[in-house]
C-alpha cells in the first residue's frame, strides 16, 4: 500500500553540514549567537565574563580582584544559581536551591572569611524558599537571599510575603539581580526586544516595575523592617520612577489606602541600590546631579560585577568630583550599615583604603 | 535643505545632518598607521620570529606596555590600554565586524578582518591598524609606527 509519514525530523550532521549553507556575510552573525531564540536568553555575542581573567575559585578570586582592588567585604552573587526560581519542576528547584547554597558556603564563604553571601531561592515555592532562608541563616556569612528580576509575580504581591517574613526573622537583605528577564514571557511589557544590547539596556524597566510593586502593595507597611538591594540595575531611572510616583499619589492616594507615607519615602528609607553598571554621562557634573537625586550618599553601594563584561573598576569608576567623603559612604559605610545586622559583615579593620580619585 | 520640491503636497521636512559619527569612525580605517613624530624615541620589540605564532606580544614600555601585532605580514603596535578604563586592550580578542550600513543596505558586511581589537573589560571595539575607536566619531587608541630592523628585530617609534 505505501505508508505516507507526515512527521520526519532531520537534523544538520557532520555528513550534511548547515554550515556550507550559511552566506558569508552572515557566518559572523551565527558565530556570535545572534540566531539565539527565546529558550536560549539573551546571550552576549561575546560572553559575559572579562577576557584577561579566570576565575574558578575563592583562590583565583582573592588573587584576581579581593587583594589588588583592596576589596574588605564581598558580597556574592552564584551564577546560574540566582535564576533557579526558573526551573519548571518545583521540588527539583527546591533541591538546588539547597545545592547552590552548600556549594557556595563551602567552596567561597568557608575558604575566605571577605566572602559574603547571597542565598540562592526557588520564589516559586515561597514556603519552602523561606524554609531555606532559615536554615542558611545560621551561617553568619551569609548576608541576603538573591533573586532574579524576572518573576511569576511583582515582588510587592503577598504570595511572597512568607519569603519576606524570614528575611525579616533572619536579619537578612532581599536582593534583586538581572538576569534571564524574558524567560516567562517578554523582557518589556510589549515585546521581546532583538538583540542583547537592547535587552540589556532596558533591564531597569523590570526594576521599576518591582519598585512601584512593592511600594504600592504596601509591602514596607507589612514588613517594615524588610531591607531590599537592587543590584546591578543602573540608578538614573529611580527619580523618574519616584518623581512620577509621589505626584500620582497626591490625586490617587485612595487608591493605595495601605500607604500611610509618600512613596519615595518608603524606597529611601527601604531600598539600596549598588552602582554597577554605573550611568556615565559626558558631562561629570550630570553625574553629581544623578548621585545627589538618588541620595547616594546614604543609599548607593559601590559594586564590582567581577568578572563580568561591563564590570566597574572600583579605582576609576568615579569621576574625580566625587568627593572623597560621598566615596567613604559608597564604598563602604552604606553596605557596611545595609549588611550590618548579619555578624559576619562586621567588625571591618580600621582605616581601610578607599580608592582615590581615577 | 528641503528634498521636497516647491509644487509638492509633501509636508516641507529638512533633512537631518547626514554626518553620522561611526560613518566618520569607520571611513578613518582607511587612513592607515599615524606617522611616526620627529624626535621619537625606538623601543626593541624583539624578534620578529616567534610572532607568526603569538596572537600578540606586550613589549613592556616604562610603566605602560606596547601590544604588537603581526596581521597578513604587516606590524602593527597599539598601546596597551584602553582609554575607556585603562584595562589592557591588548589582551582582547582580534577579529572581524559588521560595518554600520544605516537602513538603505543590506546589514551583515563583515569587514576590519583580523584587525579589529576588542577590550577584554568592556568590549570597546578598536582598529588595530589605525588605532580608530569603532564606537564613535572620537574615540582612539594611540599606535605607533614599526619597522624590521636588518636584525629583523621590531622596533616601535615612540
Amino acid at each position: 500500500m505505501g505508508i505516507f509519514d507526515c512527521d520526519i525530523h532531520v537534523y544538520p550532521s557532520d555528513s550534511c553540514p548547515l554550515e556550507s549553507f550559511v552566506p558569508d556575510k552572515l557566518r559572523l552573525a551565527v558565530e556570535l549567537g545572534m540566531d539565539t531564540q527565546p529558550w536560549n536568553g539573551y546571550r552576549n555575542p561575546h560572553g559575559v565574563n572579562r577576557r584577561d581573567v579566570e576565575c574558578d575559585n575563592a583562590a583565583d578570586l582573592a588573587r584576581l580582584h579581593l587583594d589588588p582592588a583592596g576589596v574588605i567585604r564581598g558580597v556574592l552573587q552564584p551564577q546560574p544559581g540566582l535564576y533557579l526560581s526558573m526551573i519548571q519542576n518545583v521540588d527539583v528547584a527546591n533541591a538546588m536551591a539547597r545545592v547552590w547554597n552548600d556549594w557556595q558556603a563551602e567552596n567561597y564563604l568557608a575558604q575566605d572569611a571577605r566572602l559574603l553571601g547571597s542565598a540562592c531561592l526557588n520564589m516559586a515555592d515561597p514556603v519552602a524558599a523561606a524554609h531555606e532562608i532559615r536554615r542558611i541563616a545560621a551561617n553568619p556569612q551569609f548576608v541576603q537571599v538573591v533573586v532574579p528580576g524576572e518573576a511569576a509575580f511583582l515582588y510587592g504581591h503577598r504570595f511572597y510575603d512568607p519569603v519576606f517574613a524570614a528575611c525579616e526573622e533572619c536579619g537578612l537583605v532581599f536582593a534583586l539581580h538581572p538576569g534571564v528577564e524574558g524567560a516567562l514571557s517578554s523582557s518589556t511589557p510589549v515585546g521581546r526586544p532583538s538583540t542583547y544590547l537592547e535587552w540589556h539596556s532596558t533591564l531597569s524597566l523590570t526594576y521599576q516595575a518591582h519598585v512601584a510593586s512593592m511600594v504600592c502593595e504596601g509591602l514596607f507597611e507589612r514588613f517594615p523592617r524588610l531591607r531590599v538591594m537592587l543590584v546591578e540595575g543602573g540608578i538614573a531611572w529611580l527619580p523618574h520612577l519616584l518623581w512620577r510616583l509621589d505626584k500620582n499619589f497626591k490625586a490617587l492616594r485612595h487608591t493605595v489606602p495601605r500607604l500611610r507615607r509618600l512613596p519615595s519615602e518608603y524606597v529611601f528609607d527601604h531600598v539600596w541600590f549598588t552602582s554597577q553598571p554605573i550611568e556615565e554621562p559626558a558631562d561629570a557634573r550630570d553625574f553629581l546631579s544623578l548621585l545627589g537625586m538618588v541620595r547616594a550618599e546614604e543609599r548607593l553601594c559601590f559594586s564590582s560585577d567581577f568578572p563580568h563584561w561591563d564590570f566597574d573598576d572600583p579605582g576609576n569608576v568615579f569621576p574625580s568630583s566625587v568627593s572623597v567623603a560621598w566615596r567613604e559612604k559608597i564604598f563602604r559605610r552604606n553596605a557596611e550599615g545595609l549588611y550590618g545586622q548579619r555578624p559576619a559583615a562586621l567588625p571591618l579593620p580600621p582605616n581601610p583604603q578607599t580608592p582615590s580619585a581615577g | 535643505m528641503s528634498a521636497a520640491s516647491p509644487s509638492s503636497s509633501a509636508v516641507d521636512v529638512p533633512l537631518l545632518p547626514r554626518d553620522f559619527a561611526l560613518d566618520r569612525a569607520f571611513a578613518e580605517t582607511g587612513h592607515g598607521v599615524r606617522p611616526a613624530r620627529a624626535g621619537t624615541r625606538v623601543l626593541n620589540a624583539g624578534s620578529l620570529d616567534g610572532l607568526e605564532s603569538e596572537p600578540c606580544r606586550i613589549v613592556p614600555d616604562g610603566k605602560s606596555s606596547i601590544g604588537v601585532y603581526l596581521i597578513d605580514g604587516c606590524l602593527y603596535a597599539v598601546r596597551n590600554q584602553c582609554p575607556h578604563k585603562g584595562a589592557p586592550l591588548c589582551r582582547g580578542q582580534l577579529g572581524s565586524t559588521y560595518r554600520p550600513v544605516g537602513a538603505g543596505a543590506e546589514p551583515f558586511e563583515e569587514v576590519l578582518c583580523n584587525r579589529v581589537l576588542r577590550c577584554p573589560w568592556h568590549g570597546w571595539e578598536f582598529d588595530v591598524v589605525s588605532g580608530k575607536g569603532l564606537y564613535d566619531a572620537q574615540g582612539r587608541v594611540r599606535t605607533y609606527p614599526v619597522r624590521l630592523n636588518s636584525n629583523r628585530e621590531i622596533e616601535i617609534f615612540i
